[in-house]
């Protein structure tokens, strides 16, 4: 009964994310709301619950499943982008070649600048 | 056959069937071949999927209102990646401030790079809008194009390019920049290639992976936050 218990916590955080961002008029996803209200209260709590672990662990595990039905439409729209083919993978390819570069320079500076070792600070 | 096939359509039931047996043949299939890091179960599963809704001869819409029970499952699970947000505390409390200046940077650059080439190349806005979320984590990433008024599916499709692009890229970069450090390697994996990028991330060791999650949450939070702000700035100024 774990699991359900868990999922009620996790659709709780859902709904409470959709009254806020609906009433406060935030332009972000409920979904993205719930997350950062359930990380809040985790980090209020101290510990995960073990109701929420056993109802999110398996749910991150099939992430991949409940997005297959968004990714399968790529395959019937192909033509539709047809004009536009060379335009989205250059953007796709080059703009991650960049991002990619941008990144590890930009944290290989900052990171080599203030190098922690984080082994060494973890105490809880 | 075709009536059998809109019958059998009136309820989610073989939508969710279809789903979840390309799922599990797409898992089976890349087992067989010794499952390559470049390639993305899901992009298997995915082909075999359209593959199959186009010998059945059923049409796409239809199969999005069926699986549409899948989907819904996504909003719980995008509260549920909360926990592992939670379990990274300890490194974003170590690392906070090299993070503060580089995350919103590079999550902001990722967006802009991909919009600014569609953009330069001529590419209409419901391109760009479904190009900005390119790297962010796809439950995120659906909420935010469906508020910049993009397609969800060119948007996944980027994703997936996304995610590949960037595992095939970290490695030779890091190589030329002389970088070694596992928290470079995977921060850079899962703040451009989101979950594809993190799941490569922990092939390569649990830091890598630690990292990469953190990179990814945060960089699917940062865009969420930041992305439709920005996407209405030029229509207020102009």
């Amino acid at each position: 009964m774990g699991v359900l218990r868990g999922f009620l916590w996790l659709t709780g955080f859902l709904l409470l994310g959709d009254v806020l961002v609906t009433l406060a008029g935030l332009p972000i996803s409920a979904g993205v709301a719930g997350m950062l209200l359930l990380t809040a209260w985790l980090s209020l709590r101290g510990r995960v619950p073990a109701d929420i672990a056993a109802a999110a662990r398996p749910l991150i595990a099939v992430l991949a499943l409940l997005i297959m039905p968004g990714v399968v439409g790529i395959f019937f729209i192909l033509d539709r982008l047809a004009g536009h083919g060379l335009a989205i993978l250059a953007a796709l390819l080059l703009g991650t070649l960049l991002s990619v570069l941008t990144t590890l320079w930009l944290m290989h500076r900052l990171l080599g600048a203030d190098a922690v070792p984080v082994e060494g600070r973890e105490d809880g | 056959m075709a009536e059998l096939i809109d019958h059998l359509m009136a309820t989610p039931l073989l939508a969710i069937a279809l789903t979840l047996s390309a799922y599990f043949a797409g898992e089976r299939l890349l087992r067989l071949v010794g499952a390559p890091a470049w390639c993305p179960p899901i992009l298997v599963a995915s082909l075999l999927l359209a593959g199959a809704l186009w010998l059945l001869g059923i049409d796409v819409a239809d199969y999005r209102e069926g699986a549409g029970w899948l989907m819904l499952l996504l909003g719980p699970a995008t509260v549920a990646l909360g926990l592992p947000l939670y379990q990274q505390m300890a490194h974003i409390r170590a690392l906070w401030r090299p993070l503060l200046v580089c995350l919103p940077t590079a999550a902001g650059l990722a967006a802009l790079y991909a919009v600014g080439i569609a953009w330069l190349l001529g590419a209409p806005a419901e391109v760009l809008a479904s190009l900005a979320p390119k790297s962010v984590t796809a439950p995120i990433a659906i909420g935010i194009t469906e508020q910049l008024g993009g397609s969800i599916s060119l948007m996944m499709g980027g994703l997936l390019l996304t995610g590949v692009a960037a595992i095939g890229f970290v490695g030779p970069l890091s190589r030329r920049l002389d970088i070694r450090d596992e928290r470079l390697i995977g921060l850079a994996l899962g703040i451009n290639g989101h979950a594809l990028g993190t799941v490569r991330a922990f092939e390569i060791g649990p830091t890598a992976g630690a990292f990469a999650s953190l990179g990814m949450s945060l960089t699917g939070i940062l865009t969420a936050l930041l992305l439709p702000l920005a996407w209405h700035l030029p229509g207020l100024a102009g």
